[in-house]
């Protein structure tokens, strides 16, 4: 026989401004083994937590239900307060009447009081056959890895480092510094993107602690939180990183100019190059797709080879992979820039003086195509008038629904920055949805585009004509004014979105990181757990998660950290208990468990009984996540979720189903 | 009523904007953002000063009454501009056509123009009838000239269907 508690939680009026919280707590007095049953404005409060407390001393009770909130909300609050009442935590159960009753039902309160009643019966009769587990505890690794070497993998590694943790820190490109470092300037503060940028990519390069890993990617990620096993693939640059100085003695010589992706194809590079003015590491790198030499394998050209002083030229270098142990996983590989030319109306690759915010980033940093002189980068002309449109390909329910929330800021900025250049030869209009001008000290920032005299028009144009003399016009309906405003411009700035990185799914799959509706990768609670994904070990970090600007970013980056280091830091974690586990003497080895796994916990081993070979299901209970895709699958019952076996869910279903059947369900 | 129009007070009418809007399932006005793409690129604003963003914002906050008896809601050509590039799909196409439908169960004034377009469909099947042409020898020279095969008329029963169609909302 158990003795059962019942506690039913008003929520303040959340739950009983709909459900009748008495008339639960008593009918639940009516239910068998129910010792003691209450109602109290708060459960999770400190004093709900004593009157359960106290209740399991005085009653002795060895079964808690707690008829409130979502088991994600305070399931471990209540475990910790029975565990500290001398109860084995895992004898609670939790029955959701705010989210499942009250927020559903709101507008039916008795028939809601009826369903909360069926829920807390279920819960009563679960309750009884609840077993005692144990966590347990597992040694973890003190290492991280991060993907993505952007400001937010950057700031993430730093932190990390700093904190006396080793991090290996794995970029796809050439070079770290990611999006900002192909930025001029930022908004709202103006301070130049490199300035602030570069000496944090040299921190990371001298830090003994960060192991860099450029033109690299992850290929695969095995194990469990505190124990992944990683490949990371080097692919070969076909320069020996420890000779090459970075003189760019071979960029002189070699004869193939190939469109530079760093300047956003405004400018050329060669077929070896180094990848910016700020690169870290700074070393050459040969692009196979058009170097000669490795395109046709023969021995053609070889320029470089012959120039290279420090005989750093590798034609033969071949891919490495590097096996590294890790803890815990950062994933910072930040976002991309929308593509223009999906719109079509605006004419971006059709006119030549239409181009993307990210190309004007470029013809406006000192180092970019035209030294930082704001003029076409087609024809060099510098521009009379300048228009900007914003919100392109984002808040289109054709493109991306959600507001790129750093696209108001950026024009902001390019605005200012164009007025600061070419003074007052220099017309700016800026046609916007809304202006969205949100953080701290943006406001004050718009504040000064507008005192630069910058026209803003609150209409957004519905399509862009080229003119014969290659300038640009359109119409747009002036809200302020009510009129029809044609504009000609000579160049057109697109406020262009940040969209998620179109290996995303790649990613997504890789470190078992689910994504959102709008494509970036989910976080566990958009509130309470903003930084870690729904896979135990995995951190969020910057644009990948969903749009954002520098100072977010940087504040995310450090809040993965710290959440990494949190996990990590005292060497061991302990797991959950509520894991699937194989009865060996059922499992018929059919394979079917381990097929369907999300989180490849299942491992097929074979072993010898009675002298026959039989292959059989094994749990790596690190990686189960307790989901229950294998228990519901394995067609002979002999794997179980524990704490949800066959019979504790069927019990339950008989208690739904007992007052509206008379058989009881059975 | 807690929304009055104090320039000619009127008031919403949340009748008529639920019958307009039970027309419009899955093109959901109330997304309007009022960006202005749908005026600042609307071919017939120019001729008319047809304003398609006051139309989405009069429906959404109600102010229908005037709408299907109103001039303006005739002027739209139907280019379809908008609906292409409505960042919101709540375009004031859809919403036009309704109150156009609106119009003719009121029996209200319909242009001529579109009622001529209908008798001539219902008699020939075409919304043009073919016209003669001039070509760049200047000679005027119409179908039989051109030896082209003579269109022929709807069979007796489509008049029947169209009708039906035309009853049918």
């Amino acid at each position: 026989m158990t003795r059962i508690g019942v506690y039913v939680c008003h929520c303040g009026l959340n739950i009983a401004g709909v459900v009748d919280v008495e008339k639960v707590a008593a009918y639940a007095k009516t239910l068998p083994n129910v010792v003691a049953a209450k109602h109290y404005t708060y459960m999770c409060s400190e004093p709900g937590q004593r009157l359960i407390q106290e209740d399991i001393k005085t009653h002795k009770l060895d079964r808690i239900v707690i008829a409130t909130c979502s088991p994600r909300m305070h399931e471990d609050t209540f475990r910790r307060a029975v565990a500290e009442a001398g109860l084995n935590p895992y004898l609670t159960e939790i029955v959701n009447l705010r989210e499942h009753v009250s927020w559903a039902h709101t507008h039916e309160p008795e028939k809601a009081t009826e369903k909360a009643k069926a829920l807390v019966r279920m819960g009563v009769a679960r309750a009884e056959l609840l077993e005692p587990l144990e966590k347990r505890k597992v040694n973890v690794e003190k290492n991280v890895l991060v993907v993505g070497g952007g400001i937010a993998g950057i700031q993430a590694s730093l932190d990390l480092a700093n904190a006396g943790f080793k991090v290996y820190l794995v970029e796809k490109a050439p070079s770290i510094g990611g999006r900002m470092a192909q930025l001029d300037k930022t908004f709202p503060t103006l301070d130049c993107s490199a300035c602030i940028l570069t000496p944090k990519m040299v921190d990371v390069a001298k830090h003994r602690n960060i192991t860099l890993l450029t033109n690299a990617e992850v290929t695969a990620v095995n194990g469990f939180v505190g124990n992944y096993d990683v490949s990371i693939l080097k692919k070969p640059r076909y320069i020996d990183e420890k000779k090459c100085v970075g003189c760019e003695i071979c960029t002189k010589v070699c004869p193939v100019k190939v469109p530079d992706n760093f300047n956003e194809n405004l400018a050329q590079k060669r077929a070896v190059y180094i990848y910016s003015a700020h690169a870290v590491p700074r070393i050459a790198i040969i692009s196979p797709e058009h170097c000669l030499r490795l395109r046709y394998d023969k021995d053609v050209c070889g320029k470089c080879q012959t120039a290279c002083e420090a005989k750093a030229v590798n034609f033969k270098q071949k891919p490495e992979t590097t096996q590294v142990k890790v803890g815990g996983i950062v994933v910072a590989v930040g976002s991309e820039v929308f593509d223009a030319a999906r719109m079509a109306e605006l004419g971006y690759g059709r006119f030549k003086n239409v181009i993307s915010n990210m190309e004007f980033e470029r013809i406006s940093d000192a180092s970019g195509p035209t030294n930082g002189k704001i003029q076409s980068p087609r024809d060099g002309k510098t521009p009379k008038t300048i228009a900007f449109i914003q919100c392109v390909g984002s808040r289109d329910k054709r493109f991306h629904e959600y507001c790129c929330r750093v696209g108001c800021m950026v024009t902001l900025k390019q605005a200012i920055l164009a007025r600061e250049k070419i003074h007052d030869n220099v017309r700016i209009y800026v046609c916007y949805i809304d202006l969205r001008a949100f953080g701290k000290g943006y406001d004050e920032f718009y504040r000064r585009a507008r005192e630069m005299d910058i026209d803003f028009v609150a209409s957004i144009p519905s399509e862009i004509h080229e003119a014969p003399d290659r300038s640009l016009y359109f119409d747009v309906y002036d809200k302020g004014t009510n009129k029809l405003l044609q504009v000609h411009a000579d160049m057109v700035v697109l406020g262009t979105g940040l969209v998620p990185n179109s290996d995303l799914a790649k990613i997504s799959a890789l470190f078992h990181a689910s994504r959102s509706a709008d494509g970036f990768l989910l976080e566990a609670h958009p509130k309470l757990r903003p930084l870690e994904s729904a896979m135990a070990g995995v951190f969020l970090a910057g644009a990948c998660q969903g749009p954002k600007d520098i100072p977010d970013t940087v504040a995310q980056a450090s809040g993965a950290a710290a959440k990494a280091i949190d996990l990590l830091s005292s060497g061991e974690i302990e797991l959950e208990p509520l894991k699937a586990v194989v009865d060996k003497d059922l499992c018929s080895g059919c394979r079917i468990c381990e097929s369907i796994c999300p989180f490849v916990a299942i491992e097929m081993k074979s072993e010898t009984v009675q002298g026959e070979k039989k292959l059989r299901a094994e749990v790596i209970e690190g990686m189960c996540q307790g989901c229950g895709a294998c228990s519901s699958a394995c067609p002979t019952s002999a794997i179980k979720i524990q704490q949800y076996n066959n019979k504790q869910v069927l019990t339950q279903v008989e208690a739904a189903l007992a007052e509206t059947c008379p058989e009881g369900g059975k | 009523m807690s929304l009055i129009d104090l320039m000619s007070m009127a008031k919403p009418n949340q009748e008529s904007r639920d019958k307009i809007l039970a027309r419009l399932k899955g093109k959901e006005l109330v997304n309007c953002f009022q960006c202005m793409k749908c005026t600042s690129g609307c071919t017939a604003l120019k001729l008319l000063e047809l304003k398609p963003n006051e139309i989405i914002k009069l429906v959404n906050l109600g102010f229908v009454d005037e709408l299907p008896s109103s001039d303006i809601i005739w002027t739209c050509v139907t280019c379809l501009k908008c609906v292409e590039r409505c960042p919101q799909k709540a375009s004031p196409y859809h919403v036009i056509m309704a109150l156009r439908n609106l119009a003719v169960e009121k029996e209200a004034k319909v242009p001529e123009g579109f009622l001529k377009a209908v008798s001539e469909i219902l008699e020939t099947g075409l919304a043009e009838p073919p016209q003669k042409i001039v070509t760049r020898k200047m000679e005027t020279v119409d179908r039989t000239c051109l030896r082209l095969p003579k269109i022929k008329s709807p069979k007796g029963s489509f008049q029947a269907v169209f009708m039906k169609a035309m009853e049918e909302k």
